[in-house]
């Protein structure tokens, strides 16, 4: 399944040009780039394999598509290997994620032999054979269970918010967990009561991807003609897969008591992720909510619609994303990048990027994002403000650089802590 | 005297602690448990969070008393504290608590649920950058294109985990430093941001060198040495200035 590139066989490649070092040096400067290169040299020699459960949609994949290119052409070989499941095993793994939020939903003892009877498979045939396998999300957590090798390091990447889990959840999870030398979680409020190391490292968006590179005015234009857009109103757009926790049913909610009382138009687009079994119906569930109302566009998008998604962001007033639980989500992260003016829930890792008043709008309900949206499509110096202090706090904290900085920095730890390189830890 | 000094790029990995504080009693004893990676982490990392601004961002206890429990008084001494403490764990925690124990928890002050402080810990991952000084210019050549956690590493950390001067203080004495080792070793325990440091100091390097180069050029043919003497005024004329653009 691995190929020459690292990446696997139904991950999308973006034609590239220049090395992403160079790249990226151009955004963040050479500073953090220096310290990259200098991890990377470290690290020579040692071999990564990356393991997720989708090669596309959601925003595990769209990290892993570029950080397996970056820790290549860093000089540390990675691998991106994808859990193969059939339908019962995703329907489990969504309930698995869903209570793992804190949505309500039961694991049965025939979900859970059959979630291990699909990772014992999948251990047959995946290529696992790095000295650091790195496992992102519970879907394939349990692999390590059932291929680990000895003198290999297990890491588990954990994107999703735990800080409200199903106590009956994480005691399925919890003994599997166990098994790695380290995990990573996205936010301190996530991470629960382990017996093993627990790091803190923000995910981050690809400055040079196809959804957040910069557009010409021509380019944006001619992505957005054929969605039959209304362009004489501003924008107010959230860009989200069509799931509960992203709440777009609340979203247009918000909206119905906005558009009393500031003329606008509502965009709706997502896509759902090859793990996700429930899009289809939340996406009936939002239409059903809209019908009737004119100045609300609902937008199904292809997995592969980045540069679509890059110009509607860049074309919106306002950005929403109104989740009721959230891990990171990474579309603030893009719509920051572009400065846009943001309104988001005070949900998991949100808050880390929307800082109140300063880089966006926090809300926690949805009389709060329809008077913080109005607001904004009031006053074009906050949204100014707001943006541009947006985009610099993306650019210190939340881009790709920054995020394998941290990955190679743990990566070099967990060696050193089992006899390998000479990692310093002070203290 | 023959050993070059190897430049290090660090990073910080964070990690939570159990310890969470709700109040500043209960902040007192998480400062009196917490583990000196975790003191280094709250107290003296922060600088390298905005390493170019001339500011430096509020450490964590006193942007958590000031920002949730909206106690200004407990801020401004903390932040205090922090800054004016000695090098090292045990004088930074012997002086939070000092600080802490002068301070009386305020009825209603307490922390909303979600605002608890929560103690993180780092471990520190230095790496070589490759960069190797053999002699003092050399240094600051490679200071000058070093990433702000070189300087931050060198100047601020390794010191304060060792409770001395900076390594690189005594590196430039054993080369007849002296002056720009004093200056360093001052500036490096001031408690200036890093980005201001790094100006500061290449500043002077440059002025120091303005001089060799001038007593270089008398060696020199007359029309190098014309170019450099008047390089030399152009400089002295703006350090002249400088002083009444100010004023």
């Amino acid at each position: 399944m691995s190929t020459t590139t690292g990446l696997p066989g139904g991950a999308p490649r973006e034609a590239r040009s220049t090395s992403l070092i160079e790249g990226y040096r151009a955004i963040v400067g050479d500073g953090p780039i220096q310290v990259l290169e200098a991890l990377g040299r470290r690290l020579h020699g040692h071999r990564v394999v990356m393991v997720n459960s989708t090669a596309t949609g959601g925003g595990v994949a769209e990290i892993l598509h570029r950080m397996v290119g970056l820790l290549n052409e860093l000089g540390v070989p990675t691998t991106w290997e994808v859990m193969p499941g059939d339908a019962a095993f995703h329907a489990i793994t969504k309930t698995l994620h869903n209570t793992l939020h804190g949505a309500p939903g039961t694991l049965t003892e025939q979900d859970a032999e059959h979630y291990h009877e699909v990772t014992q498979r999948a251990a047959r045939t995946l290529a696992l054979d790095g000295d650091l396998v790195f496992i992102h999300d519970p879907q394939p957590a349990a692999l390590v269970m059932h291929r680990r090798q000895p003198g290999q390091r297990w890491l588990w990447r954990c994107h999703i918010d735990l800080s409200h889990a199903r106590p009956e959840a994480w005691e399925f999870l919890a003994p599997i967990v166990e098994r790695y030398d380290a995990a990573i979680f996205s936010h301190v409020a996530f991470v629960p009561s382990l017996g093993l190391p627990a790091f803190l490292a923000p995910p981050s968006i690809d400055p040079l991807s196809d959804k957040n590179r910069e557009l010409e005015r021509d380019e944006e234009e001619s992505l957005l003609a054929p969605l039959g857009l209304p362009t004489r109103r501003p924008w107010v757009t959230q860009v989200s897969r069509f799931d509960r926790l992203k709440d777009p049913v609340g979203v247009i909610d918000a909206f119905r008591l906005v558009r009393a009382r500031e003329p606008a138009q509502l965009v709706l687009a997502g896509g759902s992720a090859d793990d996700d079994p429930e899009g289809a119906e939340v996406l009936a569930e939002a239409r059903a909510r809209a019908a009737g109302l004119e100045d609300v566009s609902i937008l199904e998008l292809a997995p592969d619609a980045h540069r679509t998604i890059n110009a509607l962001q860049r074309h919106s007033t306002v950005v929403v994303q109104k989740s009721l639980r959230e891990g990171f989500a990474l579309t603030v992260a893009e719509a920051l990048w572009k400065r846009r003016a943001v309104v988001a829930s005070a949900v998991g890792g949100i808050p880390l990027q929307v800082l109140h008043e300063r880089t966006g709008l926090l809300v926690r309900s949805v009389e709060g994002c329809a008077y913080q949206v109005t607001r904004l499509l009031r006053s074009p110096e906050l949204r100014r403000r707001l943006g541009a202090q947006g985009r610099e706090h993306v650019r210190r904290n939340f881009l790709h650089p920054r995020e394998a900085r941290d990955y190679l920095a743990v990566f070099a730890l967990l060696l050193e802590l089992h006899g390998g390189g000479g990692a310093r830890a002070a203290g | 005297m023959s050993e070059d000094l190897e430049l290090h790029a660090v990073v910080h990995l964070v990690r939570p602690l159990r310890l969470r504080a709700r109040g500043l009693a209960e902040l007192r004893e998480g400062v009196a448990a917490a583990s000196p990676t975790s003191l280094f982490h709250h107290a003296v990392q922060y600088q390298l969070r905005a390493p170019t601004d001339d500011e430096l961002p509020p450490d964590d206890f006193s942007a958590w008393a000031h920002g949730v429990l909206q106690d200004r008084e407990a801020a401004e001494r903390l932040s205090f504290a922090i800054q004016s403490a000695p090098r090292g764990s045990e004088p930074l925690r012997g002086a939070l608590l000092r600080t802490l124990a002068g301070l009386h928890e305020r009825p209603g002050r307490a922390a909303p649920e979600g605002g608890e402080f929560v103690f993180l810990a780092v471990d520190s991952v230095a790496v070589s950058t490759g960069v190797r000084a053999r002699d003092p210019a050399g240094l600051m050549e490679g200071l000058a294109r070093a990433a702000p956690s070189v300087w931050f590493y060198h100047l601020i950390e390794r010191p304060w985990f060792d409770e001395a001067d900076p390594e690189v203080t005594g590196w430039l004495r054993a080369r007849g430093e002296d002056a720009l080792a004093g200056w360093l070793a001052h500036a490096a325990a001031s408690g200036r941001p890093i980005g201001v440091i790094r100006r500061q100091l290449l500043e002077r390097w440059r002025r120091r060198r303005l001089g060799v180069r001038v007593a270089e050029a008398a060696r020199r043919p007359e029309g190098e040495r014309a170019a450099a003497a008047h390089d030399a005024v152009a400089g002295l004329v703006r350090r002249l200035r400088r002083p009444e653009e100010r004023s």
